[in-house]
């Protein structure tokens, strides 16, 4: 690094095995992201209508709260006017990624390299400590196109070694025919990518699967899918949508009783995912720590927008804070289970995580029954 | 007695889902509540993948032996009625229906013995519906010479079962007896009759890969539907007209029973009428939504109005309760939709409102009699789970069009040329001639159809 003698950027910029103080980070985060010569343009004309000071009123993760939720803003922005300017003219860029468009607009960001190699070695790292194979084939069987979940793979891929086999699932279109209550077209669909991964499974030594929820579900009742996973496969990994506890402990204990099944949970508004703490029992949820300082989470009552005790559920924010991006006080469309981090990390751990509830009334008046 | 009452205060029940490995207690449950609110049960709600995963075990069992099957659900029906179940007598499983859906307990347990008597005669009922040409065993001598064999349409049925009366759960015992294996999903309003049902098969030797009690949420009951080979779904106009083209699945829907008095005295058909608009509390499909009467109706409902109106309010514990009861809350959203929809009808009973408050959040709901002033009102067709009914004037100028779309219709008239065209009425389900209750119900009588017609079908068969 040419700076590296900005106190800035040797805070944002630390090497990838270190863990910056939060202060300290929170602090570095302000200054590079208000400052006219390397803040991005997003943010520098969204602080004139800000109601405080970021560069003197935020120094904590508490303090994080007084930003808006200004991630709706992040449908119609101008990509290049999220990139920092601090990057220089020709900042290293992975891609450009979006949301699933199930609320509106696909929300956009722009993900670059030194991100990527932060969130990847962190991924590594929860890698060797699962006991994922270091050199095995992979198959992705989930979106890749403008999402972030099959980019990750890649990258993830890229680093340790191996083949990579992908099967494409485009999400907003499945949204879209549920949302017209087009369920057999749906399933169709769903059966043409399972049909599409059996031949990688059939043909290849497929160490790692990563998949949605869903589609493993809908795998399982292929017994020669179910059979050949638990022959050649090591590690199941899900991601990209909820697992409840009870269908997380049937894959398991009885359809993959071979493989280890870890879960990924993560948003493109946060440019990345975080793995499933390890070393958990069989009976405790799924718990996902947060990446430190630069993912993080907050599980809050709905209605207060106050952290819920320990042990309660409630709705899910997500903070992104790095030198790439800030996106504080994301409010996700998910529940969880407010856990205690590990010890120095900021927010909360989340564990069991399920989407909000919908009503659901069967109660009917006229008739009998 | 004091060992009952210590029972019914303890802890919720655990109502696991009855899996092909026996009893399956998920994380995910719902709290079944009384009408106090208070809760009574814990229902493990199952996922998609565990519906996924017992019904093909279902579809990889074998069933048992006919004579087998004859012999083990009539030990069941025994045990159901009479037995220790799960540890819950079958006093303390009637109070549990009563206190749940707020149903006359007196109503409970008739339905206790029916599910009995049904389960001791379902293989017999069976046979009611076989085809005269059609023998039960392809070794009869006689398929020598050619034969139809009476054979299943599949393997595995699944029922999306209503909660409105423990008797709904009668019917598909035939098909365990034809050797269906058999998928239910309860009604989250009242899974106790249906896991006691299953449970006492278990208990009677059916396999657990026979018969499986399967409670899932909204989002995951079509699965059940779609890895069935035949399904059967209680609902009401929605269900029909989601199923009604899937020739694999067997809506009941409304019931809108009727009766039709073709004749100017009444009076002495008076008690059929009370009886079919009032008994089983008025929550049955066989109860009557409607009735004809040639001339003015008034005269009739009011005299229907008068005897209804001498029926107490009683909590639905009461052994001398009729009526039926729900929570507080629930019957005035009843007594509201009744009087959105009551439109140009005159209210000869329940005007006033339908609803009696008990107290700790229970209300009754009071009969209603409305008239209407003509034979094709719209509103004959609205069935409503308590003692509810609408009177109107028929003549023969209206023919039998206001009496289509029927469960039962009892017809009260001499003049068989319309007797031949209410028989032969399609959309007419049964059609009882004279003083017959429309709850009346018969073994071999079919009830909508014999289920039978559905589960099974013909099969050619010549061999040396």
């Amino acid at each position: 690094m040419s700076n590296a003698t900005d106190p800035v950027l040797d805070v944002l910029d630390c090497p990838v095995d270190q863990v910056p103080d939060g202060r300290e980070f929170v602090e570095a985060a302000m200054r590079w992201h208000f400052d006219p010569q390397t803040g991005s343009p997003f943010w520098l004309k969204r602080a004139e209508n800000l109601d405080f000071d970021p560069l003197t009123d935020v120094h904590t993760f508490a303090d994080l709260r007084l930003f808006p939720n200004v991630v709706n803003e992040f449908r119609d922005v101008r990509v290049e006017d999220l990139v920092p300017k601090g990057y220089g003219s020709r900042p290293e860029v992975i891609g450009v990624f979006e949301s699933g468009g199930t609320t509106g607009p696909p929300k956009l960001v722009v993900l670059l390299a030194d991100w990527m190699d932060r969130l990847m070695h962190h991924h590594n790292r929860l890698m060797d400590e699962h006991g994922y194979p270091r050199v095995a084939n992979w198959l992705s069987l989930g979106p890749s196109g403008p999402h972030i979940f099959g980019e990750l793979i890649r990258q993830q891929v890229r680093r340790r070694g191996g083949f990579r086999f992908s099967v494409d699932l485009d999400p907003r279109w499945v949204k879209k025919l549920i949302s017209e209550n087009r369920l057999d077209e749906a399933g169709r669909y769903a059966e043409h990518l399972i049909d599409q991964s059996a031949y990688a499974l059939r043909t290849q030594d497929i160490g790692v699967l990563v998949t949605t929820p869903p589609l493993l579900v809908r795998l399982s009742r292929r017994d020669e899918l179910v059979a050949l996973i638990n022959e050649k496969v090591r590690v199941i990994v899900w991601a990209g949508a909820h697992l409840d506890p009870d269908t997380r402990a049937l894959l398991r204990d009885e359809v993959f009783p071979d493989v280890k099944i870890i879960g990924n949970y993560g948003s493109t508004m946060i440019m990345g995912s975080v793995s499933e703490r390890t070393g958990l029992d069989d009976d405790d949820p799924c718990v996902f720590d947060p990446f430190s300082p630069y993912i993080s989470f907050s599980v809050v009552d709905p209605e207060t927008r106050r952290e819920v005790p320990y042990g309660e559920r409630g709705q899910v924010v997500m903070h992104h804070l790095s030198k790439n991006l800030l996106l504080p006080n994301n409010l996700e469309r998910d529940t969880a289970l407010r856990v205690q981090p590990p010890p120095g990390q900021l927010g909360d751990a989340v564990a069991d995580v399920a989407p909000l509830a919908v009503f659901e009334d069967e109660r009917v008046i006229e008739g009998v029954y | 007695m004091a060992a009952l009452m210590s029972t019914l205060s303890t802890e919720p029940i655990r109502l696991d889902a009855l899996g092909p490995s026996g009893p399956y207690r998920t994380r995910k449950h719902v709290t079944v509540p009384d009408l106090t609110g208070n809760p009574v049960a814990e229902l493990s709600l199952v996922p998609r993948l565990y519906v996924q995963r017992t019904m093909a075990a279902l579809h990889r069992a074998r069933p048992m032996p006919p004579g087998e099957r004859a012999k083990a659900l009539a030990r069941a029906g025994r045990l159901f009625a009479t037995g220790p179940v799960n540890g819950l007598s079958a006093e303390h499983y009637q109070r549990l229906v009563s206190r749940v859906c707020g149903m006359p307990i007196s109503v409970v347990r008739a339905a206790t013995d029916a599910i009995a008597r049904s389960a001791a005669q379902a293989y017999g009922s069976t046979q009611y519906a076989r085809p005269n040409g059609a023998v039960t065993d392809w070794r009869d001598p006689i398929t020598r010479d050619g034969r139809a064999l009476w054979t299943r349409r599949g393997d595995v049925f699944a029922v999306h079962a209503a909660g409105n009366h423990p008797a709904v759960h009668t019917l598909w015992l035939e098909a365990v007896a034809l050797g269906y294996r058999v998928a239910v999903r309860p009604s989250r309003r009242e899974p106790f009759t249906p896991h006691r049902l299953i449970t006492a098969l278990r208990e009677a030797g059916f396999g657990d890969d026979q018969v499986v009690f399967l409670p899932t949420d909204h989002a995951v009951a079509d699965d059940i539907i779609r890895d069935a080979d035949l399904a059967m779904v209680y609902g009401g106009e929605d269900v029909v007209s989601k199923y009604g083209r899937n020739t694999n699945v067997l809506p009941q829907g409304p019931g809108r029973s009727k009766i039709l008095i073709a004749e100017e005295d009444w009076t002495p058909h008076l008690d059929v009428v009370v009886d079919s608009v009032s008994s089983q509390g008025g929550t049955a499909c066989v109860n009557t939504t409607a009735v004809f009467v040639a001339g003015d109706p008034r005269p009739l409902g009011e005299a229907v109005a008068e005897r209804l109106s001498a029926i107490p309010s009683l909590p639905p514990e009461d052994d001398g309760a009729v009526l039926p009861a729900q929570s507080l809350a629930n019957a005035r959203a009843v007594e509201k939709y009744l009087f959105d929809h009551v439109g140009d009808a005159e209210i000869l009973l329940g005007g006033g409102g339908i609803v009696d408050d008990l107290g700790d959040g229970i209300g009754v709901l009071r009969p209603a009699v409305m008239r209407v002033d003509r034979a094709d009102a719209p509103q004959t067709g609205i069935e409503l789970s308590f003692p509810c009914v609408w009177v109107a004037p028929w003549s023969y100028d209206d023919g039998i069009g206001p009496l289509k779309d029927t469960l039962v219709l009892t017809a009260i008239t001499g003049d068989e040329g319309l007797i031949d065209r209410l028989m032969a009425e399609p959309t007419i389900g049964n059609v009882y001639v004279g003083d017959h209750p429309t709850h009346w119900m018969a073994p071999w009588v079919p009830h909508d159809r014999y289920l039978a017609e559905f589960l099974m079908r013909t099969k050619g068969v010549i061999r040396d």
